[in-house]
C-alpha cells in the first residue's frame, strides 16, 4: 500500500461515512419535527384560548403570528429535510422508514391545502389537514418505530415484519415506493405552480366579470 | 510505510476529502434551499390570507417584512451557493447535475424580475418570476432524482450516465458555457439598469438642487 492508495481509501471512507451520518442524523431529527409540528397543530384550542385572555391587541396578534409561523416553518422543514426519501441511492444504503415518503407527501398535502384553502377558518379544510397529519404520522412512526428501531431485538416473523419496514432491507419496495412519492410530489407541486400562476399571488382567485 | 506516510495520506485526505465533502454537502443542500425558496415563493397567497387577519398594522407589518426578507434572502442565498455549477473543474470531477447551471440561470432570470419590476404589485411580473422558478426546479429536480442519486439503478444508468456532469462531461461543459454567458448578459443589464436607475433618480435631485440655489441666488440679488 502506498500513500496515494491510504489516501484514496481514507477520502472515500470518510466521504461515504459523513454522507450516511448527515442522512442518518437527519432521519434521527425528523421524529422530533413530527412530533412537534403534531403538538402545536393539535395544540391550537390552547392557543386560541389564550389569545382570548390578552388585553392588547399587539400581543395576541404577536402570539398568533409567532404561533402560525413556528406551526408552518416546522411543516416546511419537514418536507424538506424529507426530500432524502425520494433518492433512490439513498434509500437504498440508508436504513430509514419503508413509507417516510409517503409522510412526507402529506405533509406536503397539508401544505397545498393551507395554500389553497384556509385551515384557519374553514372547519372542513382544518379537518382535512388534520387528517392528512395524522397519517403521515403513521407512515412515519410505524415503519421508524417496528422497522428502523425494532429489528435489533425482534426475532422470528417480527423480524421479518422488521426488516420489511427498513428501507435497505428492502430496497424493491423502497424504490418503487420512492418513485410513487416524486410522481406525487411532482402532481401536487404542479398544482400548487398553476394555483400561484391562476391567482397571480394574490390572496384569492380573482372572481370573473362576466354576467 | 513509515508513520511520515501515514501522516500525508491523512493531511492529504484531510484536505482533499474536506474539500470534497464540502462540495457533496452543498449538492445535498442545494434541494433544500430550491425547496424552500419555491415553497415560500408559491406560498405568497397564503402569507396575504394570514396578513389580511392581522387587528393591527405593527403585526401585519412584522409579518411581511420577515416573509419577503427569508423569501428573497433563500433565493440569494441559493444563486449564491449554486455558483460552483460554473465552475469547470468541479463540474468535470463531481458528479453534478448535468442542468444544474441552467438552473441557476433561471434562478437569476427570477432575482433579475424582482429586481427590475414590481413583483409584490403587478400580477404579470409575479407570474414571470413564478414560471422562472418552477423551470429552474425542474432543470434542478429531475437530473439530481434521476441521475446523481440514481446510480445504482441499473434501468436508468442511460439517463444517468447522460444527466450527471461527470459522465458526460462534454455537454456538461457546453451548458455551463452557455449559462455562464446567460448570467453574465444578466449580471450586466443589472449592472447597467442600477447605473442608469441611480444616475437618473440622482440626476433629477442634483438639477432640484441647483435650481434651488439658483433661485436663492436669484432673490439674493435683488
Amino acid at each position: 500500500m502506498n500513500v496515494d492508495t491510504l489516501t484514496n481509501a481514507i477520502v472515500s471512507g470518510m466521504n461515504a461515512g459523513l454522507e450516511q451520518f448527515l442522512e442518518g442524523t437527519i432521519a434521527a431529527v425528523l421524529p422530533v419535527i413530527w412530533l412537534a409540528l403534531l403538538g402545536l397543530h393539535l395544540g391550537r384550542p390552547y392557543i386560541l384560548d389564550m389569545i382570548d385572555r390578552f388585553t392588547l391587541r399587539l400581543g395576541a396578534d404577536l402570539l398568533w403570528l409567532i404561533y402560525i409561523a413556528l406551526r408552518d416553518f416546522l411543516i416546511l422543514t419537514g418536507v424538506v429535510m424529507s426530500f432524502m426519501f425520494l433518492f433512490p441511492d439513498v434509500v437504498s444504503t440508508d436504513r430509514l422508514p419503508l413509507t417516510g415518503g409517503f409522510a412526507a407527501v402529506m405533509l406536503f398535502g397539508v401544505l397545498l391545502v393551507k395554500l389553497m384553502g384556509d385551515p384557519d377558518h374553514n372547519l372542513r379544510d382544518f379537518r382535512l389537514v388534520t387528517w392528512l397529519l395524522a397519517a403521515g404520522a403513521l407512515f412515519y412512526f410505524v415503519p421508524y418505530l417496528f422497522g428502523v428501531m425494532f429489528d435489533g431485538v425482534a426475532t422470528g416473523q417480527l423480524l421479518t415484519v422488521s426488516k420489511f419496514l427498513v428501507s435497505n432491507t428492502n430496497t424493491t419496495w423502497a424504490v418503487v415506493l420512492g418513485y410513487i412519492t416524486v410522481a406525487l410530489f411532482a402532481i401536487m407541486g404542479a398544482v400548487a405552480a398553476g394555483y400561484t400562476l391562476m391567482t397571480g399571488g394574490r390572496a384569492e382567485v380573482p372572481e370573473t366579470t362576466s354576467k | 510505510m513509515n508513520p511520515n506516510d501515514v501522516q500525508t495520506a491523512v493531511t492529504n485526505s484531510l484536505v482533499q476529502g474536506g474539500s470534497q465533502w464540502l462540495i457533496a454537502t452543498i449538492v445535498a443542500f442545494l434541494p433544500v434551499l430550491w425547496t424552500m425558496a419555491l415553497m415560500l415563493h408559491l406560498g405568497r397567497p397564503y402569507v396575504l390570507r394570514t396578513l389580511r387577519r392581522c387587528g393591527l398594522r405593527l403585526g401585519a407589518d412584522i409579518w411581511w417584512m420577515s416573509y419577503l426578507l427569508i423569501r428573497d434572502a433563500l433565493l440569494l442565498i441559493t444563486f449564491g451557493l449554486s455558483w460552483f455549477f460554473f465552475e469547470p473543474n468541479i463540474v468535470v470531477n463531481t458528479p453534478l447535475p448535468i442542468t444544474g447551471s441552467l438552473a441557476a440561470l433561471f434562478l437569476l432570470l427570477s432575482l433579475a424580475v424582482k429586481l427590475s419590476r414590481r413583483v409584490d404589485d403587478d400580477v404579470n411580473a409575479y407570474r414571470l418570476s413564478t414560471l422562472f422558478m418552477v423551470i429552474g426546479a425542474t432543470l434542478y429536480y429531475g437530473p439530481l432524482v434521476f441521475a446523481v442519486e440514481a446510480a445504482s439503478q441499473s434501468y436508468l444508468s442511460g439517463f444517468g450516465q447522460a444527466f450527471t456532469s461527470n459522465s458526460n462531461p462534454t455537454v456538461a461543459l457546453v451548458l455551463v458555457w452557455i449559462s455562464l454567458a446567460g448570467v453574465a448578459l444578466v449580471a450586466a443589464w443589472l449592472f447597467v439598469r442600477a447605473l442608469a436607475s441611480a444616475n437618473r433618480s440622482m440626476g433629477r435631485r442634483l438639477t432640484k438642487e441647483r435650481g434651488k440655489a439658483m433661485t436663492g441666488a436669484a432673490v439674493g440679488g435683488e
